[in-house]
């Protein structure tokens, strides 16, 4: 790997409308549009386009390449603010398109599914294709979010783990415009590298997701939500863990102030809120545990107030963060954020912490530099990584929004070079500003 | 990056050879030609080539100096765990140095309420497992060759195992890794706890084949022990049926921690061996299933998957009555490659992965074209992922049988590749099945992985010969691997 210069070459000169005029060569006349002047993460975007198949889609990165235009690629549009603003975009290049008919094997329990629909649509379709018995195990945030959104930015929601474990093959398009495809259908499988494991998270700075094959996970038999007030999150632990725990979260006091409407009782201090999924007698066997363990209580509507922690987990005010921490020190970790003014929710079997720090507009940078440093004092207690997960762009451009490792930085360049060597896709985005 | 240049050698004059001496000490080198023999093949042994020299490294600093000797006089290197690889991996061609690293043994660190531990890639894959079970955990992916294999060879070959179907593979159990990338930097990639949101290099480097770097420390999950684990025995008349009750079960949604069938070449066999495990020999399959979780949940679903294994057509389904009986049940599994090893001087253990619906269809498939090709074939798989492994005995000393042995084995890949398969579940590409890459990807996407291979190793210093097939194909790749057949492409 060689030495970390900026491997994009300058743009061509090609000017806004030559590039539409090619573009529209590339992807037909009604998929491209102007919209002059649109601001979105940085850059001054001139024009939309919607490719509406894998082919038109490598055509309009071609194109792109020639003209040495970059383009932010758009799924549902939740989450682009997540990575580092992108200045020098031009383009904004919309999934929408890429809607292929999905495909369900109710038999194997996969699914090969369209990058650019939306995941609730996906979601619905699933379910009726296999008659309630399998269920795609991908539920962030948002609910316009699209498959290929999802994938790119690795999102979770408060149930299933992370898309990576669940991607069997993928058809992307690279930035050199290569259209190609890793893995496949077959739910193991190590034939050559596992590049789906490169794409996922990849923030769509490699290539574009068209279509992607997805293991789906049996529906479970029985579901109940429990909640308990639990104030020291190292109590929850043990019972976050159990094996048919399917989502659990601990809300300080004011996320469970922000419950209030799901809760039905007026709860004054933290929670414990966890769901359980799968065989009905481990479900119930383990319901009496959390009762026995943490006074926990079953909640008669569990749906809603899963759905209000998904929304919750999104939710954009001031600055948000997510911090990885060993769930032995999850207690420690959360403190050190607490002390620094975070608002925190808590997946504690993960170990992973949502941290929100409201901005107060009087306070300027000191907040923010409060707020970085308590994640990182936070991440180094509990052995672990951090990325923001939303700020205002101002903080996004001149801090870093990931505490990757420094040394990785140059192998990220070097990955950047070769997968997308003009920086035609989101250049700057990830880490690194790679 | 600063990138160490190619063949600006070390001290004028000195050899390579000695200047690993000097580095890393004159009895972690071999360059004998008696001590290279074992490092000639791994456990494809009809896959040869023999290394210019072995160094044994003792710790990651070793692995550095090694790895920038090597680089620094153009000879490529080759990272080894046991040699107990079925795909040519681990051997070194082009006149390289092989860098085996089963002295990298130590666990460094278990973290029980953390479930993980750190560990050198020389630990055994069993010995982890023995390590943490006094705290109630076990390290999950379990390659038959558990006793043998290196958690580094693990990590490269993203290793599987019976319970995988449940549990996953590598990929599913790795956290972190510390590994010396091919121009000798240290790198750590990934943590205990996960990565901060840049690109994900360890899902990058599970698998890749020892061709991106050397892993010198992994980081791994542990998982807790279930509560109750029961094992029972379906015997049917037929695979066909067998393969029918693991369709009904897997549609069910039931996930068993193993479905394991074992046909009635191999029961045959495994009854005529040491490893005798008193199975019907009139069965035409046994399937092996075994659940695992709540004491609670495990009872109900045993009963569900006998009813679905009798509905398909078991004529018993005993379930083991203790863990002596447990033990015998797996005997006919664990102990089929060594049965069929007895069988004749040769095991070719195939690996491949179909839709597990098309199992019957293609089993009966590659039983024809053993015997059409007149080869004692017999199967033993990973049922419930699809997961193939034909085994032919034979005798690589008859070249009439080798060359039926190949051609056997190249009808065997397309057929499952045909019904929407791939060429390997868990053994890798290596050297052996380099030239079949073809039948499932075209240039563009041998591309892609060219590149992630370039990135890390432009000089392709590291394990170069493996996975990439030497000729570009003319053909496109067959558009019905890994079920895409069915749409439309653009
Ligand atoms: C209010 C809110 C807050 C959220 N907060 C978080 C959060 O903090 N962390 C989190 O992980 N998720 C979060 N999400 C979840 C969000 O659902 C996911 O990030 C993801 O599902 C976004 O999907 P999208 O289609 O809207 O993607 P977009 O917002 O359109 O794009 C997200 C990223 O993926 C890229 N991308 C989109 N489509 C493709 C494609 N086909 N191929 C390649 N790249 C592509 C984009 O360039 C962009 O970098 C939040 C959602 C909401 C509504
Ligand atoms: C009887 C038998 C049964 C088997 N059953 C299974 C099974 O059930 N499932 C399964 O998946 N496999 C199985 N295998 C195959 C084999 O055991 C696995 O592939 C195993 O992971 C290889 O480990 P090893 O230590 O022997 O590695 P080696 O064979 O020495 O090497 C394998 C590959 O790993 C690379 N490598 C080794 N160490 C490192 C390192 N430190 N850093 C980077 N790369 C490294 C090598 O370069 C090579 O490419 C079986 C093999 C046998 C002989």
């Amino acid at each position: 790997m060689s030495a970390g210069v900026d491997p994009w070459q300058a743009p061509t000169g090609v000017g806004a409308r030559e590039l539409r005029e090619r573009l529209r060569a590339a992807a037909g006349p009604t998929a491209v549009e102007e919209i002059d002047g649109v601001s979105l993460e940085g850059a001054r975007l001139e024009t939309r386009v919607r490719p509406c198949s894998g082919e038109d889609l490598a055509g309009v990165l071609q194109e792109l390449n020639t003209a040495g235009a970059a383009a932010l690629v758009r799924g549902g549009g939740s989450r682009l603010g997540l990575g580092h603003p992108v200045p020098r975009a031009r383009v904004l290049l919309e999934t929408a398109g890429l809607a292929a008919p999905p495909i369900v094997d109710a038999e194997d329990g996969v699914a090969y599914l369209p990058a650019g629909a939306a995941l609730s649509d996906l979601r619905e379709h699933v379910r009726k294709e296999a008659e309630g018995r399998w269920e795609l195990p991908l539920d962030p945030p948002g609910a316009g979010s699209t498959l290929g959104g999802c994938l790119a930015a690795a999102a979770t929601g408060p149930r299933h783990g992370p898309p990576r474990d669940v991607v069997l093959g993928l058809d992307i398009t690279l930035g050199t415009a290569e259209r190609t495809r890793c893995g496949g259908r077959v739910v193991k499988n190590v034939t050559g590298y596992d590049l789906a494991k490169l794409y996922v998270g990849s923030l769509g700075t490699l290539g574009v997701i068209e279509t992607a094959w997805i293991r789906l996970r049996p529906s479970p038999e029985r579901r109940e939500v429990w909640l308990a007030g639990l104030e020291d999150l190292a109590g929850g632990l043990a019972s976050s863990r159990r094996s048919s725990v399917s989502a659990a979260l601990w809300v300080d006091r004011a996320g469970s102030a922000r419950l209030a409407p799901w809760l039905g009782a007026e709860r004054a201090g933290s929670l414990l809120v966890v769901e359980l999924a799968g065989d009905a007698a481990a479900v119930e066997a383990d319901g009496a545990a959390l009762r026995e363990e943490i006074g926990a209580e079953p909640v008669p509507e569990g749906e809603p107030l899963i759905a209000a922690l998904r929304d919750l987990l999104g939710e954009d005010r001031g600055l948000r963060f997510q911090l990885s921490s060993l769930p032995s020190r999850l207690s420690a970790t959360a403190r050190r954020l607490a002390e620094h003014g975070a608002e925190l929710l808590v997946q504690p079997a993960r170990g992973t912490l949502v941290a929100h720090f409201l901005l107060a507009p009087e306070e300027g940078e000191a907040a923010v530099e409060r707020a970085f440093r308590g994640v990182r004092l936070a991440a180094a207690e509990g052995e672990g990584r951090w990325r923001v997960e939303a700020a205002p762009l101002e903080v996004r451009s001149v801090r870093d929004a990931f505490g990757e490792d420094e040394a990785l930085i140059p192998v990220f360049r070097a990955l950047k070079r070769v997968y997308d060597p003009r920086g035609v896709l989101g250049p700057g985005r990830q880490a690194g500003r790679v | 990056m600063a990138t160490l240049p190619l063949s600006s050698s070390g001290a004028p004059g000195a050899s390579l050879e000695d200047e690993l001496r000097q580095a890393v000490g004159a009895e972690q080198v071999l360059t004998r030609p008696e001590d290279l023999f074992v490092y000639e093949a791994d456990g494809l042994t009809h896959h040869t080539a023999r290394p210019r020299a072995v160094v044994l490294p003792r710790d990651k600093t070793d692995v550095v100096q090694i790895v920038k000797r090597c680089r620094a006089h153009g000879v490529p290197f080759v990272p080894r765990g046991a040699g107990t690889g079925l795909s040519g991996g681990a051997i070194a061609l082009d006149d390289g140095v092989i860098i085996e690293c089963a002295r990298l043994d130590r666990i460094l660190r278990i973290a029980p309420e953390d479930r993980f531990a750190v560990v050198q890639p020389g630990v055994i894959n069993a010995d982890l497992s023995k390590a943490v079970a006094h705290h109630g955990l076990f390290y999950a992916p379990d390659p038959s060759s558990q006793q043998a294999c290196t958690l580094g060879g693990n990590v490269a070959e993203n290793s599987g195992g019976p319970h995988t179907l449940k549990y996953g593979t590598t990929t599913n159990h790795v956290l972190a890794l510390e590994m010396v990338l091919p121009d000798g930097q240290l790198v750590q990639l990934g943590s205990p706890t996960g990565s901060a949101g840049g690109y994900d290099l360890v899902g990058a480097v599970v698998g890749s084949e020892g061709t991106l770097g050397i892993v010198t420390e992994l980081t791994v999950r542990l998982s807790p022990r279930p509560e109750r684990t029961e094992t029972m025995l379906g015997i049917f008349p037929d695979v066909v049926s067998a393969c029918r009750a693991v369709g009904a079960i897997i549609r069910s949604g039931l996930v068993p921690a193993a479905l394991e069938i074992v046909d009635r070449r191999t029961i045959e066999a495994v009854e005529a061996s040491v490893y005798a495990a008193g199975l019907p020999t009139d069965a035409g399959a046994v399937l092996i299933i075994e659940l695992d979780g709540p004491a609670v949940a495990v009872g109900r679903q045993v009963e569900r998957c006998q009813d679905h294994c009798r509905e398909a057509g078991a004529s018993e389904v005993p379930v083991a009555r203790d863990e002596a009986e447990r033990q015998r049940f797996w005997r006919a599994r664990k102990g089929a490659f060594g049965a069929m090893g007895r069988l004749a001087p040769d095991l070719y253990v195939h690996d491949a992965v179909v839709p597990r619906q098309k199992l019957p269809e293609i089993l009966e498939k590659i039983c024809e074209i053993g015997d059409r090709y007149r080869l004692r074939l017999s199967n033993v798989f990973h049922a419930g992922d699809g997961n193939l492994h034909p085994n032919i005995s034979f005798d690589r000393r008859d070249p009439d049988e080798m060359e039926r042995v190949l051609a056997a084995g190249e009808e065997i890949l397309r057929t499952c590749v045909e019904a929407g398969g791939v060429i390997t579940g868990e053994h890798g590409v290596g050297t052996e099945k380099k030239e079949y890459m073809g039948l499932l990807f075209s240039e563009a996407d041998l591309d892609a992985m060219r590149k992630l291979r370039a990135a890390f190793d432009p000089d392709r210093m590291c394990n170069p010969g493996k996975m990439f097939p030497a000729t570009r194909f003319c053909a496109e790749a067959n558009p019905k691997a890994r079920g895409y057949d069915q749409v439309p492409f653009g």
